[in-house]
């Protein structure tokens, strides 16, 4: 089963004084070229789960516990969002 | 949940953006084998600095002999110099950097009041260094006790004095006496001493002046004249005063937001001339 997690050139930061108003976001960029990119609200929640590493599954869950949701309701947007950022290099496939 | 998706790309906090640009620099520095520390900002070490606090640019301190690597390094990624060492500041100690995405860099080569040689300054700033992460990446930050002094001197040249509290007076006394023994090892007393009020304890050094004149203030021939007292010897002070009368080309490139046209250029420097000489005849009451 394909393990997901943030990619080895990548900064990010998300602090709650840095939040955009009561959103939380994540600000994560590809070193040193950028360019940098904001992950906010749920997005950034599917961010902090992938920052634990994790297969779909793992992370899916991790994410509906964080946003205190049912699983099943976020799969594919999950889903989706890890392909994305796997496209642009930000999160690597072990 | 995609549209929130969507809508996430968007404006970044400046604050957010100086975590990443650190980690930029850092990320150049280890590709290269340069030596650096980063500064202020989210590199200081916690308990320093009141957490809520945010910086609008990077500082790092490189080793001087590595400066020419760097340079090439930040432009080489987008990076275009504003300012040089020559015209930053009063101590020739920084220059500064702008990069559309990652905002401003500062680099020093020396941090204002230390008086040693810099790369020898830097060997003691970096001995205690510690890996701090910045971004999640691990950054080197000059240790709690250089940290505390950094921030002192800073406040001292600054006339800003909010970092103070926490690096200094509210350090108990082993800790201070940490400061002061590394302050003497750098040839830093006399800033150290303006920053936390001790200045007229050294009213007989050559540096007292400039010091004197950052926490009061007063008018730009009493900083150049501080400047001449300062400066350590003869060449220093010559190069002082063939400097006093040019124009900062890239200040003035700052003010108007392009680079100024030689017309202006000449009308900034006979205002500059005037203004200098307008100070000399009122000192002397003539005006």
């Amino acid at each position: 089963m394909t393990r997901y997690r943030i990619a080895d050139d990548v900064a990010w930061v998300s602090l709650e004084g840095l939040d955009s108003g009561r959103i939380p976001s994540a600000y994560v960029a590809r070193l040193p070229l950028g360019p940098p990119t904001t992950l906010a609200g749920s997005a950034c929640v599917v961010w902090l789960a992938i920052a634990d590493g994790g297969s779909h599954d793992e992370i899916t869950q991790a994410a509906a516990q964080m946003w205190d949701t049912d699983p099943e309701q976020i799969r594919g947007d999950v889903l989706t969002l890890i392909a994305e950022l796997v496209d642009v290099g930000l999160v690597s496939p072990d | 949940m995609t549209e929130q998706v969507d809508a996430a790309v968007g404006q970044m906090p400046i604050g957010a953006r100086v975590h990443l640009a650190h980690a930029v620099v850092q990320k150049l520095a280890d590709d290269r084998a340069i030596d650096l520390l980063h500064l202020k900002g989210p590199a200081v070490l916690p308990g320093l600095r009141d957490a809520g606090r945010q910086s609008s640019d990077v500082d790092v301190l490189v080793r001087p002999s590595h400066l020419h690597r760097l340079v090439t390094a930040l432009e080489s990624v987008g990076w275009e110099r504003r300012t040089d060492f020559a015209t930053g500041s009063v101590f020739a100690h920084a220059a500064n950097w702008w990069h559309d995405g990652w905002g401003w860099v500062d680099v020093h080569v020396s941090w204002p009041g230390v008086t040693i040689d810099a790369e020898q300054a830097f060997d003691v700033l970096a001995r205690d260094a510690v890996r701090h992460s910045i971004a999640h990446r691990d950054c080197p930050v000059p240790g709690r006790t250089a940290q505390r002094l950094i921030l002192v001197l800073h406040a001292a040249r600054s006339g800003s004095f909010a970092d103070v509290d926490d690096a200094w007076t509210h350090a108990d006394p082993s800790e201070q006496d940490d400061v002061r023994r590394l302050t003497a090892e750098l040839g830093a007393e006399v800033a150290l001493a303006a920053g936390i009020g001790e200045l007229e304890l050294h009213r007989g050094a050559p540096t007292y002046a400039l010091w004197k004149h950052f926490l009061t203030g007063g008018s730009r021939l009493d900083e150049w004249r501080a400047r001449l007292a300062a400066a350590p010897d003869a060449r220093a002070k010559a190069a002082l005063l063939t400097s006093a009368l040019w124009v900062n080309r890239d200040h003035l490139r700052m003010e108007l937001g392009r680079p100024p046209t030689r017309q202006e250029v000449r009308a900034r420097q006979a205002r500059r001339v005037r203004q200098v000489f307008g100070e000399i005849a009122r000192r002397d009451g003539r005006a």
